[in-house]
Formats: C-alpha cells, structure tokens, sequence
C-alpha cells in the first residue's frame, strides 16, 4: 500500500498538535507584551514601552517561524484565536516578574514539545526547536538581568526613572 | 480501495489509484485529499464533548459539521461525535502518522 499520509507529510501529528499550541502561546505571548507596552507608556516608562514593542514583534516572529515549519512539513497550522489579555499590573516590577514567569511557560512548553517528538521519534521537530531551546536561554536571562538591574536601583526616589532609562541597554 | 478503519458508523478508505481518502458516513461518502483529512481531524478532535451535556453549552446535544471546504454539511449527535473521534483517531495511528500506541475496538 502506498503510504499517501507520510508522503503529504513529514512530522507525526502530535508534533503538529503540540506545535499548535505553542503557536497559540507564542502569539498570546505578543499579545501579552503588546499590554505591558500600552500600560508602561501610560505609566510614564516610555524605554520600558519600545522594549515590550519590540518583544511583541520578536513573538511574533517566533509564531509565524511555527507556523511556517507546519506549512513545510504539510502540516495544518491554526490562526490562533486570542482572549484574556492581562492590562493590569501593580509597577514596573510586576511587569517584568510577570514577564519572566510567561518566558519560564513558554521555556517549558517548548522542552515538552521537544521530549514528545524525541519519544515520537519525530526528528525533524525535534531538530526545528533546537533554536527555540537556545532563543529561550537568552529571552530569559534578559529578563532576570533588568530585574537584577532592578534590585540593584532599588525604585525609591529617582530609581523608576534610572530603571526606564537602563532597560534601553536590552533594546537590540 | 483500501480499507483503513472502520468504527461504529464509520469507514475511511485510502485510494492509491487517485492519491486520496475516502469517508464513508453511511448514507454519503465523501472523498477528500490529505490536506482534507487533517482539517477533518483538526475539527472533529476540537468538539468538545463535555458541552454535550451541559444543557447552557449545547442545549440540543447536535454538532454542525461542515467539510471539504463547505463541499459537505453533516449534523451529528453525541454517539455520532464519539465514534467519528474514533474513527480518526485510529485511522491515523492506522495511516502511520499518529504515534499514538492505544488502539481502540471498533
């Protein structure tokens, strides 16, 4: 018999599945990043809104890099459908604690995809996220640096304003 | 024809001759490509079942299917539902791109 479903595609279903979601994810992640901008340019952190800005747009790319892997694998991505956007938050401390625990999420989907193809025996997806397991290394650790750089300002008298000023240094 | 898996009310053939699948829904059947046989599965597995019994979420117990890009429209009861998850399920697994180990009696 000829195998017409491995010829019109080159990853287990799962994968695709589990891909999905983090389509999904990546995309809620933008979105996410989209409403810190919003509240720190309302805020008055305006270094701080251009660095979400551009963490929305990286996102997003991380989002369309999926789903196009799909399309090449002749898999079927899903325009993910995106609802519950958190707008508010209590500093610019909790903006970045929050975004540190949505990377830590994003960190551990992705090792689950990656352990799931491995046992699948789905090597090309296995593969693929190789540079998303690196990309998340380096997402997180910027973020614990501003939060160092946090702590080490401290937010009493000028300090919010040092701390909007500093996060520049991580605007690529 | 090749018969992949049959369920309850189900049947999915693959054609070699003409490099597509064949559903067969009892009193129709319908052909579709593999691109058609994913959206299928995309569709069918994101029904909900629990929502069939819970009166505020689907107060008739009956799902509109619509395949094959508008092509075909089926409405399906809760039975109907469950033996198409399976049929899709385990077709899958059958077609060799599902790892999933568990196959279920049809």
């Amino acid at each position: 018999m000829k195998d017409i479903a491995r010829q019109g595609m080159s990853i287990k279903v799962e994968s695709m599945d589990m891909l999905n979601i983090q389509i999904k994810m990546e995309a809620h992640a933008s979105a996410t990043y989209l409403a810190m901008a919003s509240w720190c340019d309302q805020n008055g952190f305006f270094t701080s809104a251009k660095f979400f800005h551009k963490q929305a747009e990286e996102e997003r790319e991380h989002m369309m890099k999926i789903f196009n892997f799909l399309i090449d694998a002749g898999g079927s991505p899903i325009s993910p459908e995106i609802t519950n956007i958190n707008h508010d938050y209590a500093s610019i401390v909790d903006v970045f604690e929050s975004t540190l625990d949505h990377e830590i999420a994003v960190t551990k989907s992705i090792h689950a995809i990656v352990l799931k193809s491995r046992e699948v025996g789905d090597i090309a997806t296995e593969r693929f996220l190789d540079w998303f397991v690196m990309e998340q290394v380096e997402e997180e650790n910027t973020i614990r640096d501003i939060l160092d750089m946090i702590s080490v300002t401290g937010t009493e008298g000028v300090g919010l304003q040092m701390i909007d000023d500093h996060v520049g240094n991580w605007i690529e | 024809m090749k018969a992949i898996y049959k369920s309850q009310f189900y049947a999915l053939f693959q054609s070699q001759q003409e490099r597509c699948f064949y559903i067969d829904f009892g009193q129709k059947t319908v052909r579709a490509s593999f691109c058609q046989l994913l959206a299928l599965r995309q569709k069918v597995l994101s029904i909900e079942i629990e929502d069939h019994f819970d009166s505020d979420l689907n107060q008739h117990g009956f799902e509109l299917l619509q395949l094959c890009n508008k092509e075909h429209l089926f409405i399906l009861n809760t039975h109907e539902v469950l033996d198409l998850k399976q049929l899709i399920q385990n077709g899958f697994v059958q077609l060799g791109i599902s790892s999933t180990e568990e196959i279920l009696m049809a």
